[in-house]
């Protein structure tokens, strides 16, 4: 029988596809073999035949990845680890900037906003070569590209966070801020103990997102050849000269990382519990 | 060698402007383009069944995740090696952005039309009112207005990942200022200047598109 479309019949993503019964196995394979995703999927197939080069195909040697399995594992590490430290960082600072902002103290809060206004509305690779170029020409003081790579992803991590904050802890309902001030609780516990363990919990989906996108952004440090990963990956296919292996190879790998975060995300949310 | 030095920077703003006007192509360029692939991602995703759900799926999970220097690097270098094309940086640079933005794009598009009510669309069925009206005048104009902010947040963020494009040679404006800050040795002074520009060009976008999210909230209210 036909029906019409509606959009909540299709609002499935990956997960969903996969079936739970036998009968959903057939019913799965009646859906999937829809004609028109098979005319889609046949002609977006046959573009890629035609386009692909396939002698070249027959040439890619991807045991080059098992000889370099080390470093790129490695690399990767060291992605992870730059990435979140830089976020820590960023929360600690964010979350301290945010609780400035609700103080409500008249000139620091122009300054504030104006520093979060500024990391937040320029681009990342202006940033890093600022920092690693630009800073020591004022301050004298060099830094090393790690350093560099690391302050950068912080100042513009702490600006993105404590928008966060702020949103996280605007959320927080007032009731528990009037019974703060009720029982007449000291600022610190107020802050501590009532307002910031709620308004963490509410801030742990953007947070998810922010940290896909700075391990997207850690990236960019290949740039500066701090030695993540994408500095390693550029190194080995120049070393090798085998570059469509180690880029297919490291995009997955980021692919990887990135949809094991957002995996992470939504357990931690699960775990933390529904906010309010 | 005086301090500060304004006059490096005023003397290279020709070659800077050349950068802008790249920049500037770029960010429109792969907005139209992205736009169009997000738009038939999104009605993949909503209206289409079976395999096409997950492939459009599995299309904005793979290019939102992965970072666009690597899109860029790959498109760039391996593109070559396999088909017999050989893409020169912009146009490189251009697909990589443009299938990021069209991930980007596809979700938002979809958000948005998942966020108007479901009751609006059915009282307009249940008046009678052709499909084709239903999408054009029920769903699409309130979807439209939820996805202001967002659109003009992914516009910001395409302006920021067009500075990406410098890694692979296209002479957009963190190249060019590249260029010229190491002809004259001012660092600092090049991209505290190419960062003002970049802020003149974000800062009134991230500000209206507050201001119309404002709104929003206030209206639904």
């Amino acid at each position: 029988m036909e029906t019409t479309p509606t959009i909540e019949d299709h609002d499935s993503s990956i997960v969903d596809i996969v079936p739970k019964s036998a009968r959903g196995v057939l019913r799965q394979v009646r859906q999937s073999l829809d004609p028109v995703s098979v005319i889609v999927l046949v002609a977006i197939a046959i573009g890629i035949y035609n386009v692909i080069d396939w002698s070249q195909i027959r040439t890619l040697d991807f045991g080059i990845i098992i000889k370099f399995w080390r470093p790129l594992a490695t690399a990767a590490g060291m992605t992870i680890g730059i990435t979140a430290a830089a976020l820590a960082c960023g929360l600690v600072i964010g979350i301290l900037l945010a609780i400035l902002l609700e103080l409500r103290i008249g000139f620091l809060r122009y300054v504030l906003n104006a520093y979060i206004e500024i990391w937040r509305n320029t681009p990342l690779i202006v940033q890093l070569f600022w920092v690693h170029f630009g800073l020591p020409m004022v301050t004298g003081i060099s830094t090393t590209a790690l350093q560099s790579g690391l302050l950068a992803l912080t100042l513009q991590s702490s600006a993105y966070l404590a928008d966060i904050a702020r949103a996280g802890i605007q959320a927080v309902p007032k009731g528990q801020w009037d019974a703060a001030m009720a029982l007449s609780l000291p600022a610190r516990t107020k802050w501590i103990e009532v307002i910031l363990p709620q308004a963490l919990k509410i801030m742990i989906p953007p947070l998810g997102n922010l940290a896909v996108s700075f391990l997207n952004g850690s990236a960019l440090l290949g740039v500066l050849s701090v030695g993540e990963l994408m500095t390693i990956s550029t190194r080995i296919s120049d070393y090798t000269s085998k570059p469509i292996e180690i880029m297919t190879v490291v995009a997955l790998l980021y692919l990887a990382i990135n949809v094991a975060t957002t995996y992470l995300t939504s357990r931690l949310e699960r775990f933390a519990g529904a906010p309010r | 060698m005086t301090l500060i030095g304004i006059s490096e920077v005023m003397r290279s703003l020709p070659e800077l402007w050349v950068g802008l006007r790249f920049t500037l192509l770029l960010v429109f360029a792969s907005l139209a383009i992205g736009s169009i692939i997000g738009l038939f991602v999104c009605l993949g995703r909503l209206l289409g069944r079976g395999l096409l759900v997950g492939l459009c799926a599995t299309y904005t999970t793979i290019f939102r995740g992965i970072p666009e220097v690597v899109l860029m690097f790959w498109i760039y270098y391996c593109g070559p090696l396999l088909g017999g094309f050989r893409p020169s940086s912009l146009s490189a640079a251009l697909v990589a952005m443009s299938l990021y933005v069209g991930a980007l794009l596809s979700e938002i598009f979809r958000g948005g039309i998942l966020a108007v009510p479901r009751g609006q669309a059915e009282a307009a069925r249940s008046l009678g009112v052709p499909e084709f009206w239903v999408w054009t005048s029920v769903i699409l104009p309130q979807a439209f207005r939820i996805v202001i902010p967002a659109l003009i947040g992914v516009a910001a963020l395409t302006v920021k990942v067009s500075g990406i494009a410098s890694t692979i040679g296209v002479t957009e404006l963190v190249f060019e200022a590249n260029v010229t800050a190491g002809q004259s040795y001012r660092y600092f002074e090049m991209f505290t200047a190419v960062g003002v520009f970049y802020f003149l060009i974000l800062f009134p976008m991230s500000m209206i598109a507050k201001g119309y999210e404002r709104k929003l909230v206030k209206r639904r209210k």
